[in-house]
């Protein structure tokens, strides 16, 4: 169960760039700010700027508790104006913290064989999973961790160095100047006959195309897939109604759901696809 | 009487609307509070003047599809499609979530003929937790109905006058601003029978991605709402407080208190808290405490003091 969400005023205790346009944020919160669940999110904003106006939603690469305070770790990709500001802050600069929000991963107990399948900085939610104490423990023996992360050269493959040690690892560039040359998914691809359908669940995180050509591979096997959404919001909290995606919901009927409050983690078998090549609401 | 207005008198933000007595004039606007249950992690509700909820019709209604919203300078653009749950889930699911509270729960309804306005309120008039239902006649993203309504002054009396018919809550009705003459409908639903107005819904506006020479939004237009919003606001405001006799509430960009003492020195009588909201999720409590404090530092006594004593003398 989620712990309360809160609004706290974070301290920017670290900001550093680690690839191109990619940074990676520490943020010193009050003890009282809950314990995320990986797969959750934050909405941040600078309080001394008018605008930009709405805050913006970055998931949790990171949270630990120390020394009387909670530490908080975003790593974010430059997106647009907001995110590009947030680049730019300066160690002991003010941020809005509003969470931790929305629907986490769920792993059952029955899962032996955990696939994390990212592409560039989608990588944040998963590597959050790895952090000690954020997977539950299954049921009995162990459980097999293997992480595909994509990017499009190898040193865009952020957060590497929390997988390494951590998992096993198989990586993937557009440019081949790390491991597979080719998307993640075809990495996954090759990989997939091997995998134990009832005992496999799969994680995944990634721009809209990985997310679709996920959903092509999995179409007709029987592994469950969690994928978290990006979308545009304003609230975060389920009132606006902004971060809409399309679902099944059974029974023929199709209805939207808020990315910020019903996701951002959703099984990939409720997306809706106008079509196996395209979707209705991943761009 | 003199009355000492330095300490914190208990009721002097109350404000009395159509008959309900408000503990003060801040209320969240329809569309940006969700049903009150969404914003309790970090509201008091008890606190707050009226919460209106999000928009309600006949039979659930999905929206459009995304891209939904989009951020413009000062504001945002949004074109959700008046996606709800529908009148009778509103009733069975939300209303006793609201009932808990001790603060007045404004129904905002729209329907795509006037017919449905009726049944809608002949619906929310018979459940019990529904103290005055607010008659949207003028959002702006649903192709068939709103705006034709609220655009010229026979429909939006005949919607009035139907949902008039059919209840006695008090009926506000919500304007929009994306006409020639507000106050031309302001004054066609007050002789309808409307026992307030509010205003101004959302302008109609529109954002293009220069790199992908597309509309940011899946319904090209969208409702622009924020900061950006608030002098047109105001001003139309001022336009029907002098047009009409019946209360009007103020809409349109209210981020601080400062912001709501404009509207309210102009001679709204109460307010509505928006887009602010999504912004900082307090900002209805923060609004309440700066009114007060306004109040104290003017030596105020009440409400009845404050509004409508705009001067324009230069």
């Amino acid at each position: 169960m989620a712990e309360k969400p809160s609004i706290a005023i974070g301290q920017v205790m670290e900001n550093r760039s680690v690839a191109p346009g990619h940074f990676l944020l520490t943020i010193r919160l009050p003890l009282s700010f809950a314990t995320p669940i990986p797969g959750q999110f934050v909405m941040i904003r600078d309080p001394d700027r008018d605008e930009p106006l709405l805050p913006r939603p970055i998931s949790v690469y990171g949270f630990q508790r120390e020394e009387g305070h909670a530490i908080l770790n975003l790593l974010c990709r430059v997106a647009g104006r907001g995110t590009s500001l947030f680049s730019r802050m300066n160690r002991g600069g003010a941020l809005t913290v509003l969470g931790p929000l929305g629907r986490g991963f769920t792993i059952d107990p029955d899962v032996r064989q955990l696939l994390l399948v990212a592409g560039g900085v989608g990588a944040a939610p998963l590597t959050f999973l790895l952090q000690e104490g954020s997977l539950p423990e299954p049921h009995s023996g162990k459980r097999q961790v293997t992480a595909y992360l994509g990017a499009g050269t190898a040193e865009l493959l952020t957060g590497l160095n929390r997988f390494e040690g951590f998992c096993d690892l198989r990586t993937a560039t557009d440019d081949g100047s790390r491991g597979y040359h080719g998307n993640v998914t075809e990495c996954l691809a090759l990989d997939l006959a091997g995998y134990d359908a009832k005992s496999t669940l799969i994680l995944a995180c990634g721009p809209g195309a990985m997310i679709r050509s996920l959903a092509l591979l999995l179409r007709d096997t029987r592994i469950r897939c969690q994928v978290s959404l990006e979308e545009r919001m304003a609230c975060g909290v389920g009132a606006c109604l902004g971060c809409a995606v399309a679902i099944q919901e059974g029974e023929g009927r199709t209805g939207y759901r808020r990315v910020c409050k019903d996701g951002p983690v959703f099984d990939i078998g409720e997306l809706l696809w106008n079509s196996p090549e395209e979707s209705m609401s991943l761009s | 009487m003199e009355t000492d207005k330095n300490t914190v008198v208990p009721g002097r933000l109350v404000v009395e609307l159509c008959g309900l007595a408000l503990k003060n004039p801040v209320m969240t606007a329809s569309g940006t509070f969700g049903y009150g249950e969404e914003y309790a992690p970090f509201c008091d509700l008890n606190r707050l003047g009226a919460i209106v909820v999000k928009g309600l019709s006949l039979e659930p209604r999905l929206g459009n599809p995304p891209p939904r919203i989009m951020e413009t300078p000062c504001g945002m653009l949004n074109a959700v499609g008046l996606q709800n749950v529908g009148v009778r889930a509103f009733i069975a699911e939300k209303l006793p979530f609201l009932r808990q509270f001790n603060v007045p729960v404004i129904a905002n309804i729209f329907g795509e003929t006037i017919d449905e306005y009726r049944r809608v309120t002949e619906i929310l008039t018979r459940a019990a937790g529904v103290h005055a239902i607010e008659v949207n006649i003028s959002c702006p993203n649903v192709k068939k109905g709103g705006v034709a309504f609220g655009a010229h002054p026979d429909a939006a009396a005949a919607v009035t006058e139907a949902v008039r018919g059919e209840t006695d809550l008090p009926v506000i009705v919500k304007l929009t601003p994306n006409v020639t003459d507000i106050t031309e409908i302001a004054r066609a639903v007050e002789s309808a029978g409307a026992d307030a107005v509010s205003l101004i819904n959302t302008l109609t506006g529109m954002s293009v991605d220069i790199e992908r020479r597309r509309p940011h939004l899946a319904n090209v237009t969208g409702g622009l709402s924020g900061p950006a919003v608030k002098p047109v606001a105001l001003r139309m405001v001022w336009q029907v407080v002098r047009s009409v006799q019946i209360p009007v509430i103020g809409i349109g960009g209210i981020s601080t208190a400062e912001d709501a003492l404009e509207f309210l020195i102009t001679g709204a009588k109460a307010v509505q808290i928006g887009t602010t909201n999504f912004i900082h999720p307090a900002a209805t409590m923060e609004i309440i405490d700066g009114i007060e404090d306004y109040m104290i530092r003017h030596r105020i006594g009440c409400m009845k003091d404050l509004i409508g004593s705009l001067q324009i003398v230069f």
